[in-house]
């Protein structure tokens, strides 16, 4: 036990210790956490009057952004999958890193989730025992499940992983497999419930199809692994954590299939929307193409169509894809785009018109963007802790010591280098 | 130059009534908390509170239109009996006396003595339609009646003598508090449903047994003008209420007046 | 008119543009965040009262009658204090052998909107500019104009509502399109009509089902119900339902304490909060005791009708017996329990 804590202890010394770019890193990226801070007050004083929404548009950027990120969380999957499924062994060294990354993902997901409440100072009514859990009737309950879960899933796998390795003992091979292995499974289940939690409402007729599971986790393992790689080359590039090239090809190669494979899907849905035109496609048209003047999001969908084509294209071309100086950009490109496409670019058309007809633009308040730009700072910040300390910890730099003189050796001179 | 006295006589004395109902149809909530059921200017309702801290009413404070009813039977008499038994037969059922409405001005009794006495207007010899000189404000065109099509005229449901009372198919007298027994010899099909409690309005207790103020034809259609003109409607026409405030981010709703091809 | 007015200044012009300003005044409005945390410490009325107890309270639907009784005391006594008049909270179960059902006879509607404001009066909705609840929206639709001249030229006629031009080839997109701001002078106009929708009441209700925390539910009268004090929030009733028939609480309501009706129910009128979603209950308050909702009672023109659908005598199975009658959405089984029907 007594090792367990000093794990801990050193796990968060090592994530937190750094030079100054570091340090300014991590200050560039409190300061959004207090926005987020002061957003989350002034939305829980003053309700969610204060951000943009309405009874037209009563889901918007606060859920638009979980979706993506709860794809994000997924994604980790396309790092531990090749890695344990097919032994890839180059990923596998850094496997670990992938699970950071979906426990930062999980922990933006819950809280933009509680960001979109109304009144998260009843959430303890969702909990089972002392409140109603409506399990297994509303789909909401089964996504509180599945991500609970996944977040746990990593947690314990993860962090098994390296206080195994801190400790320098063996593993379990059957418990940590069939950890890696049941997440692998969950991974897919959150991306998968989170479609079911929009695609099962016929009220809302553009999401009301059974290609949005897997539409999602294509794009889901698209935008994720294009994080990853981003991720993987700043770690690369400033810690000396070496990474094969192999990993990256690896991962550019999936982007390339699922992007493929979503702009496929894409296609079918607007081909199916909009040949024969019923009234159930006006969200579709409107994403599009507008609607009688009201036209916002259309630059936005064809900005992400553009950014989505064309890394794909370029991604399909061997030179390009394997160039890790251009693959960065384009991985950024991948990203945004479907950020747009499966974030605000699904979200608003999904509740425009209403059930009834009614075309409202939406546009974030200056609140909603502090409080998501501030859920995605503290994303960056658990990452880039938990990231740090998993490396230190690979490395060998932590490691437990029967002595009470632990090491961070080495680990500090080398951040100041960078 | 009988004719001459006698036509100026009539006019001098309705004309102030005529005045009148001119001004109670433009008067609104505002004047003297003055607001109306159904039917603008003639059903109107006076404001006050009936108990502390209750109003008889509530009203739009737009149209002037009643938006609550505080007593629902306050102001109502027993709907009296009916020559055919219906469902309110078991339940208590009131009505909201006309005549204190159609009255209001004093317009229909002081033209029944003064002028429909049979000495100044002769009793008519019969019911066939003749242009009219006066009236022109609830009939503008005599020969011209939106109602019936050209098959009925004034006399066929206002009693030729008794100006105060409507008149059945055998020449008795109808009560304009009962205007359905009058309009219940056309509107077969319409009198049954509104016996039924499926055409027409009524408020109160819905459950059966349960005491129910019925509205009469007059209550919400004009008899004068019922024929679907430019409204397409067997209503008057009334200022809507306001439109619901345009949703957070929208400045104006013209996108809704576009259609079709425009769409894009 | 002075709604022209209020809907100008209403704007907040969506524009691709706020999208990056807002960006650019986000760092801005940073700085002065970290102030504005430790000013304006204004916490509203409604809330700043609410007891520990009702914080801590059961789901309504779980409660005994003795915790019934107690919670509803227990708000008895708040809004009397913030409202200054006597509230009356009342607590009446579904009624026995009654099944709730409603007609509307879409032929005779006029599209006054009465019974929008009328709703408003009776179940103490917020009002006015900032943040405005109606549980009932009046469609208008237009019949269209037909005219023969244009057709072998430009196609069909190219005008409004059920003829909305293009062809096979080339669909137009829109049929039948409501129209929700319609502000003529008069109504009803010759070349529409008027389609109201609120809550139907649905058998199967779409948003009972996706409720995480069952707090909106079928009362055996038929009517879907809400406890606000448990409601989260989540708007995936909303999400769900699929007549737009449920309002959130975005801010504090704004309900004038000289405009509210002092005659509620736990489960329908009484005043809300901020941040829980609200409905039509087929004014639980008044059905319960037997009177007609106020929609219906105000209706110019009689088009509204309620009763019970488990007597034969009643109004609405008259309706059902003599007239044409159908339901928005059959195709997604909900069993509504509000009827549109004409002569």
């Amino acid at each position: 036990m007594k090792r367990f804590i000093q794990f801990i202890i050193d796990f968060l010394r090592s994530g937190f210790s750094g030079g100054i770019l570091f340090w300014a890193w991590m200050l560039f990226l409190s300061f959004f956490i207090m926005l987020w801070g002061y957003g989350e007050f002034v939305q829980i004083r003053d309700g969610m009057i204060v951000t943009g929404l309405n009874d037209q548009v009563s889901w918007g950027f606060y859920l638009a952004n979980f979706v993506f990120m709860v794809g994000v969380a997924a994604a980790a999957v396309t790092v531990v999958f090749p890695a344990y499924v097919y032994k890839h062994h180059e990923l596998h060294r850094i496997v670990v890193l992938g699970e950071m990354l979906a426990i930062a993902a999980v922990v933006m997901c819950l809280l933009f989730v509680t960001a979109h409440m109304g009144r998260p100072d009843r959430l303890w009514h969702i909990f089972p025992v002392i409140g109603i859990f409506n399990w297994p009737h509303a789909m909401l309950t089964w996504d509180v499940i599945v991500l609970t879960g996944y977040l746990v899933l990593n947690i314990i796998g993860g962090f098994y992983y390296l206080y195994k390795k801190y400790a320098d003992t063996e593993l379990n091979k059957t418990f940590y497999l069939s950890v890696v292995y049941i997440a692998i499974v969950w991974a897919l289940s959150i991306h998968t419930v989170t479609a079911f939690l929009i695609n099962t409402m016929p009220a809302r007729p553009m999401w009301f199809h059974s290609m949005m599971p897997i539409k999602f986790i294509t794009t889901a393992f698209a935008a994720g692994p294009s994080l990853i790689i981003i991720v993987f080359l700043l770690v690369r590039r400033f810690t000396p954590l070496k990474i094969a090239d192999e990993a990256f090809h690896m991962l550019s190669q999936i982007i390339v299939w699922c992007l493929g494979i979503a702009l496929f899907l894409t296609l079918s849905e607007i081909v199916t929307e909009l040949y024969p035109s019923t009234e159930h496609s006006l969200g579709l048209q409107y994403l599009m193409f507008g609607h009688h003047g009201l036209n916002t999001l259309v630059p936005f969908f064809w900005t992400a169509m553009a950014l989505m084509i064309g890394g794909f294209i370029l991604l399909l071309i061997p030179k390009v894809r394997k160039n890790l100086l251009v693959l960065p950009f384009i991985c950024l490109a991948v990203f945004i785009g479907i950020y747009i496409e499966k974030g605000m670019g699904l979200m608003l058309p999904g509740v425009t018109p209403t059930p009834i007809g009614e075309f409202a633009e939406y546009t974030p308040s200056n609140i909603e963007f502090m409080v998501v730009g501030g859920i995605w700072a503290i994303g960056f910040f658990v990452l880039t802790v938990l990231i740090k300390g998993a490396i230190g910890v690979l490395l060998g730099d932590v490691r437990y010591t029967e002595s009470e003189s632990r090491t961070v050796r080495g680990e500090q001179a080398r951040a100041a280098t960078t | 130059m009988s004719n001459f006295q006698l036509f100026g006589s009539i006019i001098s004395t309705c004309l102030l009534g005529a005045a009148s109902i001119a001004s109670a149809a433009g008067e609104t909530v505002q004047q003297d908390n003055t607001c109306f059921e159904s039917r603008m200017g003639l059903s109107q309702v006076q404001q006050r509170e009936i108990q502390p801290g209750v109003m008889n009413v509530k009203c739009s404070p737009t149209t002037g239109g009643v938006l609550f009813w505080g007593d629902p039977f306050d102001g109502t008499i027993p709907m009296g009996d009916m020559s055919v038994e219906a469902d309110y037969s078991h339940e208590e059922a009131v009505v909201k006396p006309r005549e204190p409405q159609i009255d209001r001005n004093k317009l229909l009794t002081i033209c029944s003595m003064a002028c429909h006495n049979g000495e100044y207007v002769p009793y008519p010899e019969n019911k066939l339609a003749r242009p009219l000189k006066m009236h022109k404000d609830i009939v503008p065109n005599s020969m011209q009646l939106k109602h019936g099509k050209g098959a009925i005229w004034c006399l066929d449901c206002h009693h030729a003598a008794t100006r105060t009372k409507l008149i059945d198919h055998y020449g008795n007298e109808i009560s304009f508090n009962q205007p359905q027994k009058l309009c219940g010899k056309c509107h077969g099909q319409v009198y049954r449903s509104w016996r039924n409690g499926i055409h027409g309005k009524r408020i109160g207790m819905w459950q059966k047994g349960g005491k129910k103020r019925w509205w009469t034809c007059t209550e919400c259609h004009n008899p004068h003008d019922v024929e679907q003109g430019n409204r397409n409607s067997g209503f008057a026409q009334l200022i809507p209420e306001p439109a619901p405030v345009l949703p957070k981010g929208m400045s104006n709703a013209d996108h809704e007046r576009g259609h079709g091809e425009q769409a894009h | 008119m002075s709604k022209q007015k209020t809907k100008e200044k209403d704007a907040n012009g969506a524009t691709r543009r706020d999208f990056l300003r807002k960006a650019g005044t986000y760092t801005a409005a940073s700085l002065s965040g970290a102030a504005m945390l430790l000013s304006d410490p204004k916490p509203a009325k409604a809330t700043a009262n609410v007891s520990w107890a009702e914080h801590f309270q059961k789901n309504y639907r779980l409660m005994t009658d003795e915790e019934k009784q107690e919670a509803v005391e227990r708000l008895e006594k708040r809004y009397s204090e913030e409202f200054g008049k006597k509230v009356k909270v009342g607590s009446e179960p579904a009624l026995e052998g009654v099944l709730f059902g409603y007609a509307l006879n879409i032929q005779k509607c006029i599209g006054c909107r009465r019974c929008v404001k009328a709703c408003v009066a009776e179940n103490n909705q917020s009002r006015g500019e900032k943040q405005q609840i109606e549980w009932i929206r009046v469609l208008r639709m237009e019949k269209g104009k037909f005219s023969a001249e244009d057709r072998d030229v430009h196609g069909y006629p190219e005008d409004y509502g059920i003829q909305v031009g293009g062809n096979a080839y080339k669909p137009a997109g829109v049929v039948l399109e409501g129209q929700h701001y319609y502000e003529p002078d008069q109504v009803p106009e010759k070349d529409a009509f008027y389609l109201p929708m609120q809550c139907m009441q649905c058998e199967k209700p779409p948003c009972v089902k996706v409720c995480p925390v069952r707090t909106t539910y079928r009362d055996p009268d038929g009517i879907v119900v809400i406890d606000y004090n448990w409601c989260i929030g989540c708007r995936m009733c909303i999400g769900a339902c699929p007549y737009w028939a449920r309002r959130f609480n975005w801010g504090e309501p704004d309900l004038p304490a000289e405009e509210m009706n002092p005659d509620t129910h736990y489960l329908g009128n009484r005043p809300r909060m901020k941040g829980v979603v609200e409905k039509c209950t087929f004014c639980v308050q008044r059905t319960r005791k037997g009177r007609w909702t106020g929609c219906v009672e105000v209706c110019p023109v009689g088009a509204r009708k309620l009763g019970n659908l488990l007597d034969p005598e009643s109004d609405v199975r008259k309706v059902l017996a003599s007239k044409k009658v159908f339901r928005l959405r059959a195709d997604l089984n909900t069993y509504p329990k509000f009827f549109y029907f004409m002569d």
